[in-house]
């Protein structure tokens, strides 16, 4: 039985690898025939865009998840390493075990993606092979190395224990780094069709391939999609930790369960404060790069979609603070903190209603006479960006102040510093909200071109005031004085529907910004280089991209719970025989940081 | 009956994202259609025709309207009412004609106060307008306010000529580019209609002397094989293009008549 399980284990790597090269070493030859193939062909029944959009998403979204979750998962082994708590180790096991799952699944998907660009769309494939062939080597030995190094890290991490470990944690970081790679390597594909470079005007490379790489959106898609990748991967783990909580049988189960998707959830708004920067820059750089490719997508055919995505996040920042006020129920000492939640969800329900503030309305005839207008007298004001960066970021302030009152719900600090230091972190939040609030306001009685600068100080705001409230939060509050311990798996259940709720709405989002990168090409394959001549090169309304993308979610995660679930068959029973005896979360307090 | 995590799970999920897609289809849908090339070489415009035309590519190809307003103070780029007779104004010895065709293929030459540098070159990828198609812009353009003067040959011969965005493989027809002449000329009785450089003359047909500029070799070939398929241009009758033409003659003749064609640059 033994040797029938390694050899299981084993035939995901060859498969893997399988995949890979059949992929790989195919590439030239039909890159070849495809120059004498027509431009395009189309696939039965639901035709060649459709088919590539679909499993193009499906691809992504499992690559954003092996991809984000080895992140931190390589810094809760090294937490549990260094603080010898065995419950970090296992925690870290668990989301690579998550990980390795979707393994060959991510592999597959990929080399199904390309079989439908070369065999669909082979003028295409050629354009991009005449450009980036020289990266194709490098993807195929850096996909080798990860996925080696993935498999040594998580079979070897009984075999790479106790001494041996920081070889063991070495590998983690090494996956990492390796992942990343890929990440950039095939996201110069991808921004080179937004933003080509390097090229001449009939689109033939001008000299070295990094130019082509190296484009307006490589860095800040490669940055985007990293940070992306980790709040993906937090809000699944989560999610999964949820549903294993809900399904539990004991209190043991129940407690250790809450934990892990409090990790995952902790990790993914960790990541997600953040990520809005990461989209000012790639939106800024889009700008750079054409400036009717930026109206267009904030202001032309997709600027709905920006409403769409309001609400989408608005939902996310709702829910990370809902689940993080729910969880302080379970944290004793957590009541004096109650009385801030009023003004907080105030904040974050007035930003939401303003940043889903569509600029023109939906109206008739009528109701635009009585307006006088397209733009409402009032809400009109908020929307503009002027108004949505405003509130934006106050949400951002208000997410992270959630968060710095959770982390310290049942601590009070020893220091003698402690007033001072609390008033020195409530002044600095005070005046970052006066800094986002004062320019919003300002950018109303200037010209676009300066008001776009704007949002510059206002993240600068935001930034600063999250770095220094915590690199007061953490020297004040070690130490501490405990209030009591963590009740974990007393939480609220329907604290973990809200875990649910973030990882379906960030994997939607996820599709919706997947349609909005490529929507923006238009009727381009690469903007302004290669046009897209197929009787498909509509790009669709937001009704059907949204009904592609429901439909694609769905997929996903039936994909996901099918996997977990084959993942968990081979787990069973197995638990305490390989050094991975789930811990004993119940009671125990500290857990939080 | 306890309903199973599962189920209850999915259910959760399924109601989020109904919620999305309702609301993504309640909003308004705006589909965004690759634009239409227009051709009006050789053809016999009226200045009425050419500015309706140019109306439609303010409109849709030339994506001008993303950032410029008819009779409304735009932020991002000028007022176009009244440009037909402004832009006599703008630069000293410059008449409106040239200004705005200068303003279509060198935005940078002169920036309106108080705006910035952001208009693309209209010629070049990725809107990439043709020479018809920036000649009935500007016809439109000049119609604001001015009076419509422009003619073809006001547009540089040189506009527009990496329009279509490149990378397409450089496409070799197997034909004779001689024997397709002769085909011009004879059997295809191409020459009763249309004018290619130096033979035919007759104004029936649009003028090809540059068609191979102007028009793809796949328009081409769909020209001879199926002219219905590829619509008219404007200004000529629809329907006097020989429907059988490409029946009528040899695979070799067409090819080399192909070859003919794409020889007029």
């Amino acid at each position: 039985m033994k040797g029938l399980g390694v050899a299981r284990r084993w035939a995901g790597l060859a498969l893997t690898v399988l995949v890979a090269v059949v992929a790989l070493t195919a590439l030239p030859a039909i890159a070849q025939d495809a120059a004498k193939e027509p431009a395009y062909r189309s696939f039965p029944v639901i035709g060649s865009r459709l088919a590539v959009w679909g499993v193009a998403q499906l691809h992504l979204n499992f690559a954003a998840f092996i991809l984000g979750c080895p992140i931190f998962a390589v810094i809760i082994e090294i937490i549990g390493w260094r603080t010898r708590d065995e419950r970090y180790d296992w925690l870290a096991h668990e989301f690579v075990k998550l990980t390795f799952a979707a393994f060959s699944t991510t592999a597959l998907l990929g080399a199904f993606l390309l079989f439908l660009f070369v065999g669909y769309y082979p003028k295409f494939w050629t354009y991009m092979t005449s450009i980036f062939f020289p990266t194709y080597g490098v993807y195929a030995l850096l996909f080798f190395a990860e996925t080696f190094i993935v498999y040594l890290w998580y079979y070897g991490w009984d075999w790479l224990s106790g001494p041996r470990k920081w070889i063991h944690v070495s590998l983690g970081v090494l996956s990492n780094l390796v992942g990343t790679a890929i990440l950039f390597v095939a996201n110069s594909w991808v921004t080179f069709m937004i933003s080509p470079a390097g090229v001449d005007e009939a689109g033939a490379l001008k000299g070295s391939v990094w130019a082509a790489i190296n484009n307006f959106t490589w860095m800040p898609i490669n940055i985007h999609r990293l940070i992306a990748n980790i709040v993906f991967g937090g809000t699944i783990a989560a999610a999964y930790s949820a549903f294993r909580f809900l399904s539990a049988r004991t209190d043991e189960e129940r407690a250790r369960y809450d934990w892990m998707g409090y990790v995952g959830n902790f990790v993914a708004l960790s990541a997600f404060i953040v990520l809005p920067f990461a989209g000012y820059w790639l939106g800024r750089e889009i700008y750079a790069f054409n400036q009717t490719m930026g109206i267009t997508m904030m202001g032309g055919f997709m600027s709905w979609l920006w409403i769409v995505q309001a609400i989408l996040i608005g939902v996310l920042f709702l829910g990370f603070n809902y689940y993080l006020w729910l969880g302080m129920e379970r944290i004793p000492g957590s009541e004096r903190y109650r009385k801030f939640v009023p003004p907080m969800l105030f904040i974050l329900t007035i930003g939401f209603i303003v940043w889903a503030t569509p600029r023109t309305l939906v109206v008739t005839l009528d109701e635009v006479r009585a307006m006088g207008g397209t733009h409402h007298p009032v809400i009109g004001f908020f929307g503009v960006m002027s108004a949505k960066n405003t509130v934006v970021n106050l949400m951002i302030l208000t997410t992270f102040l959630s968060f710095v009152l959770y982390r310290r719900a049942n601590r009070i600090s020893v220091k003698p510093w402690a007033r001072t230091g609390m008033a020195v972190q409530w002044a600095a939040l005070f005046v970052a909200a006066a800094i986002v609030v004062f320019y919003g306001v300002y950018g109303y009685f200037v010209e676009s071109i300066v008001r776009i600068g704007f949002s510059v100080y206002q993240v600068l705001a935001v930034l600063s005031c999250i770095l220094i409230v915590m690199a007061i939060d953490i020297p004040m509050f070690k130490g501490a004085r405990s209030t009591g311990t963590i009740r974990w798996g007393t939480i609220a259940p329907r604290s973990q529907y809200v875990l649910i709720l973030l990882a379906v709405t960030f994997t939607w989002l996820m599709g919706l910004m997947g349609f909005a990168r490529s929507g923006i090409r238009q009727h381009w394959h690469v903007f302004g280089v290669l046009r897209d001549t197929s009787a498909e090169a509509v790009t669709p309304a937001l009704g059907y991209a949204a009904n592609v993308i429901t439909i694609v979610t769905i997929v996903f995660f039936a994909l996901v719970t099918f996997i977990f679930w084959l993942g968990g068959l081979g787990e069973k029973g197995k638990a305490g025989a390989h050094g991975h005896a789930a811990p004993v979360i119940a009671g125990a307090s500290g857990g939080e940081d | 009956m306890r309903v199973p995590v599962g189920v209850k799970a999915s259910l959760f999920a399924l109601a989020i994202m109904g919620s999305y897609t309702y609301f993504a289809n309640s909003i308004p849908q705006i589909e965004s259609k690759p634009p239409q090339e227009l051709s009006l070489e050789g053809g016999n415009v009226t200045p009425a025709q050419l500015v309706k035309a140019g109306e439609e590519i303010y409109k849709t190809k030339g994506t001008c309207e993303i950032c410029h307003r008819i009779g409304q103070k735009g932020t991002r780029a000028p007022d176009l009412a009244g440009i037909g007779s402004r832009a006599a104004t703008r630069k000293p010895g410059m008449s409106a004609k040239a200004y705005i065709i200068e303003s279509l293929l060198q935005p940078s030459a002169y920036i309106v106060e108080g705006y910035p540098p952001i208009m693309p070159a209209v010629d070049k990828p990725p809107i990439g307008l043709n020479r018809s198609e920036l000649w009935a812009l500007t016809a439109f353009l000049e119609s604001l306010g001015g009076t419509v003067d422009v003619k073809l040959d006001d547009i540089p011969k040189t506009a527009g000529a990496a329009a279509g965005g490149g990378a397409a493989p450089e496409l070799k027809i197997p034909g004779d580019p001689k024997s397709g002449e002769q085909v011009f000329a004879g059997k295809g009785t191409c020459i009763a209609c249309h004018k290619a450089g130096k033979i035919g003359a007759s104004p029936v047909g649009p003028d090809l002397s540059q068609i191979a500029r102007i028009q793809t070799p796949d328009y081409i070939m769909k020209k001879i094989l199926d002219p219905a398929s590829v619509g008219t241009v404007a200004g000529f009758p629809p329907n006097v293009m020989p429907k059988d033409l490409g029946t009528r003659l040899t695979a070799r003749e067409y090819t080399d008549l192909v070859a003919f064609l794409l020889t007029l640059k």
